[in-house]
C-alpha cells in the first residue's frame, strides 16, 4: 500500500466516524496549526520521507509538513493506581549503528520493494504509579519529557475518575492540560486494539492453569466485556467504537475493598487480597454440608462444599466480629463477589446470545484466586458451554484508549505481526507489581538490580544467588526452588514494552498461515522446560564470558556482564515459576528473551571476534574447496553439497557439544572429518526426492526461478556449507537470496556481515561475483569494475535480505517486509540450521518446494524429534504443498 | 402496611390446645413451623372434614431446643390425634424439610421419640408455593412505590412461574406445575449473607433488628452513588441515574473512617439494597432466559419488610425496563413447611372444591378443613 492509498484510507475513516464525535465537536479543539474542517485532522503526508537510513529496521518516518503535536503519553487516573502508557518514537540507537551504517554504505544490501509504513516505528509503554505517589509520576512524565508537545499548549489524555481531580495538579507542575475521555469509549478500544493486535492476549484460567486462546480476529465480535472497577459494567462490543453497556452490578471491587476495609482493617486491597491468599472460608460461610450435616445435596447437583450463603455462619450467636480471622473474611468476600460477577455476566451473556465473555479492570489483578472464581462461575452456570477470558494487558484497557483517542496514534492500522513485545528488566516488574520507581538509563538498571539482589526481599521473582563480585560464573542456582515466599504473586501477569514494527510482515510463502506454530517444542510440558532451562542455565557463564570479551572485558563490561546474568537468570526463574508469564512460551521465546536481555546490557555482538576469526579460516580455504567441488560430476556434486552443508552445520557455538569440539582441531579438519562421516542414509532422509526435482531423475522439471536460503551460523557453516550451494543453484540459473538475521544472535551470521562474506568469496569465483554484482553486493570501488558489461548483466543475481528477527530462531509469522518483498517470487525454500529447521519451523508448510537441512547437535533433541542420536542429520524435503 | 404482615403466631398467643399435625422446614438460620389445629369455640368434625386452621411459628435454628420445647409441651402426638381419628401409625412422625431435617434428625429421635419423615426441600417449596397460590385469594402480591397490590392469581394461567426463594442462600426454581419444577439457578449472597455480614458490621443481634434498622439508615453515606463519580451528574449515556448504586459499599474505601464511625442503620441499608437488588436482577435474568413472566419471591429474608421488597421491585423493574413485575407471598416464609404439610395428604386437593380452603383471618392463620382418613 502507497502513502496515497493510506491518507484516502484515513480520510474514509474520519468521515465514518463523524457522527459519533458530535459530542466532541463541543470540546475547544486542541490549539495548534492545523486548521480542523472535518471532525478529524489528517495526518499530512505530503513530502514524507524516511528519516535516516533507509535500511533501518524500522524507519522513522519523516513528515515534514506535519506539525510535531503527536503526544506521547495518555493516562487512566484510577483510585487507587495510575495507569500510564506512552510511546517513545525513536528505536533506543544500538551502539553499532555506525559500523551498520557504513556497511550498508558500502555495500547495498538488497533492496525489495521499499515502501513507506504510515505508522510510526516505536515502543509503547506501560507503566504503573500508585495514584498516592503521584509525584513520583509527575517526575516520571517530566524527566521523560513525555509532556513536551511543540506547542505551548500541551493537552494530555486521561480517563478514569482522577483526571478530572487531578487535572490542576498537572497544570500547574508540568504545565499541561488534562483532556478527559469518556471511561468506556476507553475501555473498549483498549480491548479492541489488544484483542487484535496482541497474539498471547486473551487466556482462560482454571484451576490455577493458564492457557492462551488464539483469537479469530473475523470472529471477535460480539463479544461482552466486563470490566470490574468499583463497580461492574458489563459491555457488549460489535465493533470498533460500537458499544453498549447492557448490564452491570454494583457489587464490584469497591464492595470487596469497601466491606474488607471494614470486616479486616486492612490498609490496601492488595493488602486484603494477599490476606485471602491464606484464608478458608468455610469458618465464614455456610456450605451445603452446614446445612445437611455433612451431606451433599445431590439431587440438585450441589456439593457439600457448595458455598449455601455467603456469610451465612457469621450469624452465629456468641461470636464477634474479631473472633473472625481476616483472612477468612476475606477470602469469603473475595468468592462471594467474583462468583456473583461470574454469574450475572454469564446470564447477560446467555440473554445476548454472546459466546465470548473477557474480564478485565483493576478488581482481578491478575489474582490467580478471583480469576479461578470468576471462571468456575461461569463454568459452573453455563455447564461448561461457556468461558471466562482474561487479558494480560488488563488493567492498560483505559490508558490504551485514551492513548488512541489521539487523532493520530496509527495504531488502529497496526496488524498483529507488526507488534513484537519485549520483556526488558524492570518492565516484569513494573508490569506487575510496582516496585519503586521506573528506571531511567542502564545504569540505574544495573543499580535496581544490584540493590534487589543484595536486598533479596522484595523481588517478586527469585533472583540469581551469585554474589556482586563474580562474573556470573558459576554463581547461578537452577532456578528449581518453588519456595512458599516466592509464589505469592505467582500469577502477576507480566507486561513488557510493545514494539510496534511496522515493517514486519507475515512470511507469504507459509501455506497456512493461521495454523501456523513456529516453536516445534511445546515447553507446557514441565520436563521439557525444566531440561531448556538448564541447558540455558549451564551455558549462561561461558556466554558472559564471551559477552564480556567483545567489549574488551573493561570493568564497565564485566559490571553490565553480572548484570546480564542476573537479569536473565531472573528471567528463568520467573518463567520457571509460571512458564506463561510473559505469553504462551515455546523455546524459540526463550532463546531470542536471552538475546534481547544481551542487548538490553548493551551486548550487541558477543560473538564478534570469533565470528570474523573463523570467517576468515573458512575463506582461507574455500577455495580449495570450489576447486574440488567443479572438479565432480553435477549429479555426484549435489550430493557433497548437501554433505556439506550438514558437515559444516557442527560449527555452531549454540551447541554444547560443538563448543567442546573447537578445541580439538581446525576448521578445515573438522569439517572434512565431518563431512566424511556424512553417510547416507540420513536419520531423515529425502535426498533422493530433492535430487529428482534437481533434475536427476527421469523427469527434468523446469528449474527453480529463486530460492530463499535461510543462512545460519557465521564461519564454516555458510562460507563452506551454504554459500557452495548458493553457488550451484546460481550455476543452475537459479536466483539466490540469502536471509540472514537483522541483529546477532550467538554465531549467527548477519545480513550486515553477509556481503563483506561474499565479496571476499567472490575474489576467488566468477560465478559469485557475477552474481554478487548483479545482486548489487558489489557497488564498493573495492571490486573493480573490469569485467564487461555483458557478463554484469547476464548473471544470475545473489542478493542477501534480513529476516527481520535477531534470534535464533525464526518466526515466520514475523518476518522483515524486505523478505516478503522478495520471497514472493522465490518457488525454493531452504532452512539451514538447527533453530531455524528444527526449534522451529520443522512442522511448517510452504506454498513452494521446502528444504530442511540440520544436523542434530543436541541427544535430546534429537531423541524426541527424529528417535536418532546426537549428530544425526536432517535432511527432508517437501515438495510445494 | 407493615400490619399486612403475616403475624406468626407466637409461642404465647398459639392455641394451647388440639395441636394435630404439623410440619417442619428447618433452615440454616431459622425453622419454620405450620400447624393444624382445631379450634375449641367452633364444630370440629363435619363429616369427613375437619375444621381448623393452619397455623405458623418460627424459632431461630440455633434455639432449637426451644422448637423441641414447644412440640412436646404440646403434647402433640397423643391428643390431637387419637380425638380425631387419625392413624395410630402416624403418631411418632412429623413431616420435615430443609437441611435440619437430616441434622437434627437424631435430636428429635433422641429427645421426643419423634422420626422425621424428610420430605425433599425444593418439592416442599413448590407444592406451598402452589398450594396458597391457588388456596389463599390475596396470597400474591406487587409492591410499587410503597402500595402493596394484590394479584389475583388465574388457577389456569398460573404455570410456568419462577420461584424464588430467599432463605438463608437463595433458590431459584421454574415451576412448571404440581410436582413438576426444576432448579434453574440461586445464589449464595441471601438472607443469610445480609444477617451474617450485618452481625459483623453491627453488632445487631437479631435478624429483625438488623431489617428494623435499615429502614432508619441512609445508604448514601456508604455506597459509591452514579453522581459520586461523574461529579454529581447522571451518566445518562449509558442510563445510569445520579443516585443509582455504582458500587455497593465503594465509599468506604475513599474516606478515612473506621467501621465505627459509620451509623449501624446507614450499613444496615447499604446492606440490605445490595443483596436485594443482587436477587432481584439474578431473578430477572433466569426469567428472562427462560421467558418467565411472573416471578414470585419467598422465603424468609423478606419478611414483608417493605424497603426489601420496594428494592427487589425495582430492581426487576429496572433491568426488564418494566416488563416484569416482582411478586411476593404473604406467607413467604412458610412455603417449605406448608409444602411439608400439604405431604401429610390430609389438606382436600385441588380443585375439587375451590371453597373449601382458604380463607386468611386477620392474624394470618389459613382456616381450612383437612380430610380425616377413615
Amino acid at each position: 500500500m502507497n502513502i496515497n492509498e493510506e491518507t484516502k484510507n484515513i480520510n474514509e475513516k474520519s468521515n465514518s466516524e463523524e457522527g459519533e464525535d458530535t459530542g466532541k465537536e463541543m470540546v475547544p479543539p486542541v490549539a495548534n496549526s492545523i486548521h480542523r474542517s472535518s471532525s478529524r485532522p489528517q495526518l499530512d503526508l505530503s513530502g514524507a520521507a524516511i528519516q535516516g537510513n533507509f535500511e533501518e529496521r524500522d524507519p522513522t518516518i519523516l513528515l515534514p509538513n506535519q506539525s510535531d503535536d503527536i503526544s506521547h503519553l495518555a493516562l487512566d487516573i484510577g483510585g487507587s493506581l495510575i495507569k500510564l502508557v506512552y510511546f517513545s518514537r525513536h528505536e533506543d540507537r544500538l551502539v553499532n549503528d555506525k559500523r551498520k551504517k557504513s556497511m550498508k554504505e558500502r555495500f547495498g544490501v538488497i533492496n525489495g520493494n521499499r515502501r513507506s509504513f504510515p505508522i510510526l516505528g516505536g515502543r509503547l509503554h506501560f507503566v504503573k504509579f500508585e495514584t498516592a505517589k503521584i509525584n513520583e509520576c509527575l517526575d516520571f512524565i517530566h524527566s521523560k519529557q513525555l509532556h513536551r508537545g511543540d506547542n505551548d499548549n500541551a493537552v494530555i489524555k486521561a480517563t478514569g475518575g482522577g483526571a478530572y481531580k487531578f487535572a490542576d495538579l498537572f497544570k500547574e507542575k508540568l504545565g499541561v492540560s488534562i483532556e478527559k475521555e469518556d471511561e468506556m469509549d476507553c475501555l473498549v478500544a483498549g480491548a479492541n486494539f489488544l484483542l487484535k493486535a496482541i497474539r498471547h492476549e486473551a487466556f482462560t484460567h482454571k484451576e490455577g492453569h493458564k492457557e492462551f486462546v488464539q483469537i479469530d480476529h473475523n470472529d471477535l465480535y460480539p463479544y461482552l466485556l466486563v470490566n470490574i472497577g468499583s463497580g461492574v459494567s458489563m459491555i457488549k462490543v460489535d465493533g470498533d467504537g460500537k458499544f453498549q453497556r447492557v448490564s452491570g452490578t454494583n457489587v464490584g471491587g469497591g464492595t470487596y475493598w469497601g466491606l474488607g476495609r471494614l470486616l479486616t482493617k486492612c490498609k490496601s486491597f492488595d493488602e486484603l487480597l494477599e490476606l485471602s491468599q491464606r484464608g478458608d472460608n468455610s469458618s465464614v460461610d455456610m456450605l451445603v454440608g452446614d446445612i445437611y450435616g455433612g451431606l451433599d445435596y445431590s439431587k440438585i447437583g450441589l456439593s457439600a462444599s457448595t458455598i449455601a450463603s455467603s456469610f451465612g455462619k457469621a450469624i452465629s450467636e456468641n461470636k464477634e466480629i474479631e473472633d473472625y480471622r481476616p483472612e477468612d473474611i476475606s477470602l469469603s468476600l473475595l468468592r462471594m463477589i467474583s462468583y456473583n460477577i461470574g454469574q450475572i455476566s454469564y446470564l447477560t451473556a446467555l440473554q445476548l446470545g454472546i459466546k465470548r465473555i473477557f474480564f478485565g479492570g483493576f478488581f482481578i489483578r491478575g489474582h490467580a484466586y478471583t480469576m479461578d472464581t470468576i471462571s468456575f462461575a461461569i463454568q459452573f452456570w453455563s455447564k461448561g458451554g461457556a468461558q471466562a477470558m482474561f487479558l494480560r494487558h488488563e488493567g492498560f484497557l483505559g490508558a490504551l484508549g485514551a492513548f488512541m483517542s489521539y487523532e493520530k496514534h496509527g495504531l488502529d492500522d497496526l496488524m498483529v505481526h507488526q507488534l513484537v513485545e519485549r520483556f526488558p528488566m524492570g518492565a516484569p516488574y513494573t508490569g506487575g507489581k510496582i516496585h519503586g520507581p521506573p528506571l531511567g538509563d542502564l545504569n540505574e538498571k544495573i543499580s535496581w538490580m544490584e540493590k534487589f539482589v543484595r536486598k533479596g526481599t522484595k523481588i517478586t521473582a527469585p533472583v540469581p544467588m551469585a554474589s556482586p563480585r563474580t562474573t556470573g560464573l558459576g554463581g547461578f542456582e537452577a532456578p528449581s526452588s518453588k519456595g512458599d515466599t516466592l509464589r505469592s504473586d505467582e500469577s502477576n501477569l507480566n507486561v513488557g514494552v510493545l514494539h510496534l514494527v511496522p515493517s514486519l510482515e507475515v512470511f507469504p510463502l507459509l501455506a497456512d498461515p493461521k495454523t501456523y506454530e513456529p516453536n516445534t517444542i511445546d515447553l507446557a510440558e514441565p520436563n521439557e522446560l525444566q531440561y531448556w532451562f538448564t541447558v540455558l542455565s549451564d551455558h549462561l557463564p561461558d556466554l558472559v564470558d564471551k559477552a564480556v570479551a567483545s567489549e574488551g572485558g573493561t570493568d564497565d563490561a564485566r559490571r553490565r556482564g553480572d548484570a546480564f546474568a542476573r537479569a536473565f537468570s531472573a528471567h528463568l526463574a520467573r518463567l520457571m515459576e509460571e512458564p506463561a508469564a510473559y505469553g504462551k512460551l515455546g523455546l524459540a521465546n526463550l532463546l531470542e528473551l536471552r538475546e534481547e536481555c544481551l542487548r538490553e546490557f548493551n551486548f550487541f555482538d558477543a560473538y564478534s571476534t570469533i565470528k570474523q576469526r573463523e570467517n576468515e579460516a573458512s575463506l582461507a580455504v574455500l577455495p580449495d574447496l570450489l576447486m574440488e567441488l567443479d572438479s565432480m560430476s553435477e549429479e555426484t556434486r549435489l550430493l557433497t553439497l548437501i554433505e556439506g552443508v550438514l558437515a559444516a552445520n557442527i560449527f555452531d557455538w549454540g551447541s554444547r557439544a560443538c563448543v567442546d569440539l573447537y578445541h580439538k582441531g581446525t576448521i578445515i579438519e573438522i569439517y572434512r572429518m565431518s563431512r566424511k562421516k556424512m553417510q547416507r542414509p540420513w536419520r531423515v532422509d529425502n535426498f533422493d526426492a530433492f535430487k529428482e526435482r534437481m533434475g536427476f531423475g527421469e523427469n527434468k522439471p523446469p528449474r527453480h526461478k529463486r530460492a530463499l536460503l535461510f543462512v545460519d551460523n557465521a564461519g564454516a557453516d555458510v562460507v563452506l556449507g551454504m554459500l557452495p550451494l548458493a553457488r550451484e543453484l546460481l550455476r543452475r540459473g537459479t536466483e539466490v537470496v540469502l536471509v540472514a538475521n537483522s541483529l546477532p544472535a550467538l554465531n549467527d551470521v548477519t545480513a550486515m556481515e553477509l556481503p563483506e562474506i561474499v565479496a571476499e568469496a567472490a575474489k576467488h569465483c566468477d560465478i559469485l561475483r557475477g552474481a554478487a554484482e548483479a545482486g548489487g553486493l558489489l557497488m564498493d570501488a573495492m571490486i573493480s569494475i573490469q569485467d564487461s558489461p555483458r557478463e554484469k548483466s547476464s548473471s544470475t543475481p545473489l542478493m542477501v535480505v534480513e529476516n527481520g528477527c535477531g534470534s535464533p530462531c525464526i518466526d515466520l509469522r514475523q518476518v522483515s517486509s524486505d523478505l516478503a518483498a522478495l520471497a514472493k517470487d522465490a518457488d525454493l525454500v531452504i532452512l539451514e540450521g538447527m533453530g531455524r529447521s528444527l526449534h522451529t519451523n520443522f512442522n511448517a508448510r510452504f506454498v513452494c518446494d521446502a528444504l530442511k537441512l540440520a544436523m542434530v547437535k543436541n541427544q535430546r533433541l534429537a531423541e524426541k524429534l527424529i528417535k536418532g542420536n546426537i549428530y544425526d542429520c536432517v535432511c527432508r524435503y517437501e515438495p510445494a504443498s | 402496611m407493615e400490619g399486612d404482615r403475616i403475624e406468626e403466631a407466637t409461642l404465647a398467643n398459639s392455641p394451647v390446645d388440639e395441636i394435630s399435625h404439623l410440619a417442619l422446614d428447618i433452615g440454616g438460620s431459622l425453622i419454620k413451623m405450620v400447624y393444624f389445629s382445631t379450634e375449641k369455640d367452633k364444630p370440629q368434625k363435619d363429616g369427613r372434614f375437619l375444621n381448623g386452621g393452619l397455623y405458623f411459628l418460627k424459632f431461630e435454628t440455633s434455639k432449637i431446643n426451644e422448637c423441641l420445647d414447644f412440640i412436646s409441651s404440646k403434647q402433640l402426638r397423643c391428643r390431637g390425634i387419637q380425638h380425631c381419628g387419625f392413624p395410630a401409625s402416624d403418631k411418632n412422625i412429623i413431616k420435615a424439610t430443609g437441611g435440619g431435617a437430616f441434622k437434627f434428625a437424631d435430636l428429635f429421635k433422641e429427645k421426643l421419640d419423634i422420626s422425621l419423615d424428610k420430605v425433599e426441600e425444593m418439592s416442599s417449596l413448590v407444592s406451598g408455593a402452589n398450594f396458597l397460590l391457588k388456596a389463599v385469594p390475596s396470597e400474591a402480591f406487587t409492591y410499587v412505590n410503597g402500595q402493596r397490590n394484590y394479584v389475583k392469581i388465574d388457577h389456569n394461567d398460573l404455570y410456568p412461574y419462577l420461584l424464588v426463594n430467599i432463605g438463608s442462600g437463595v433458590s431459584m426454581i421454574k415451576v412448571d406445575g404440581d410436582g413438576k419444577y426444576e432448579r434453574v439457578s440461586g445464589t449464595s449472597v441471601g438472607g443469610g449473607t445480609f444477617w451474617g455480614l450485618g452481625k459483623l458490621l453491627t453488632k445487631c443481634k437479631s435478624f429483625d433488628d438488623l431489617l428494623e434498622m435499615s429502614h432508619q439508615g441512609n445508604n448514601r453515606v456508604i455506597d459509591m452513588l452514579v453522581g459520586d463519580i461523574y461529579g454529581g451528574m447522571d451518566y445518562l449515556k449509558i442510563g445510569l441515574s445520579s443516585t443509582a448504586i455504582a458500587s455497593s459499599f465503594g465509599k468506604a474505601i475513599s474516606e478515612n473512617k473506621e467501621l465505627e464511625e459509620y451509623k449501624p442503620e446507614d450499613v444496615a441499608r447499604s446492606l440490605l439494597r445490595m443483596i436485594s437488588n443482587n436477587i432481584g436482577q439474578i431473578a430477572y435474568l433466569n426469567a428472562l432466559r427462560f421467558g418467565l413472566k411472573k416471578i414470585f419471591f419467598g422465603g424468609f429474608f423478606i419478611r414483608g419488610h417493605a424497603y426489601t421488597m420496594d428494592t427487589i421491585s425495582v430492581a426487576v423493574d429496572f433491568w426488564s425496563k418494566g416488563e416484569a413485575k416482582a411478586m411476593f407471598l404473604r406467607h413467604e416464609g412458610f412455603l417449605g413447611a406448608v409444602g411439608a404439610f400439604m405431604n401429610y395428604k390430609l389438606v382436600e386437593e385441588f380443585p375439587n372444591s375451590n371453597s373449601l380452603v382458604g380463607d386468611l383471618t386477620d392474624n394470618g392463620i389459613i382456616e381450612c378443613r383437612v380430610h380425616v382418613s377413615s
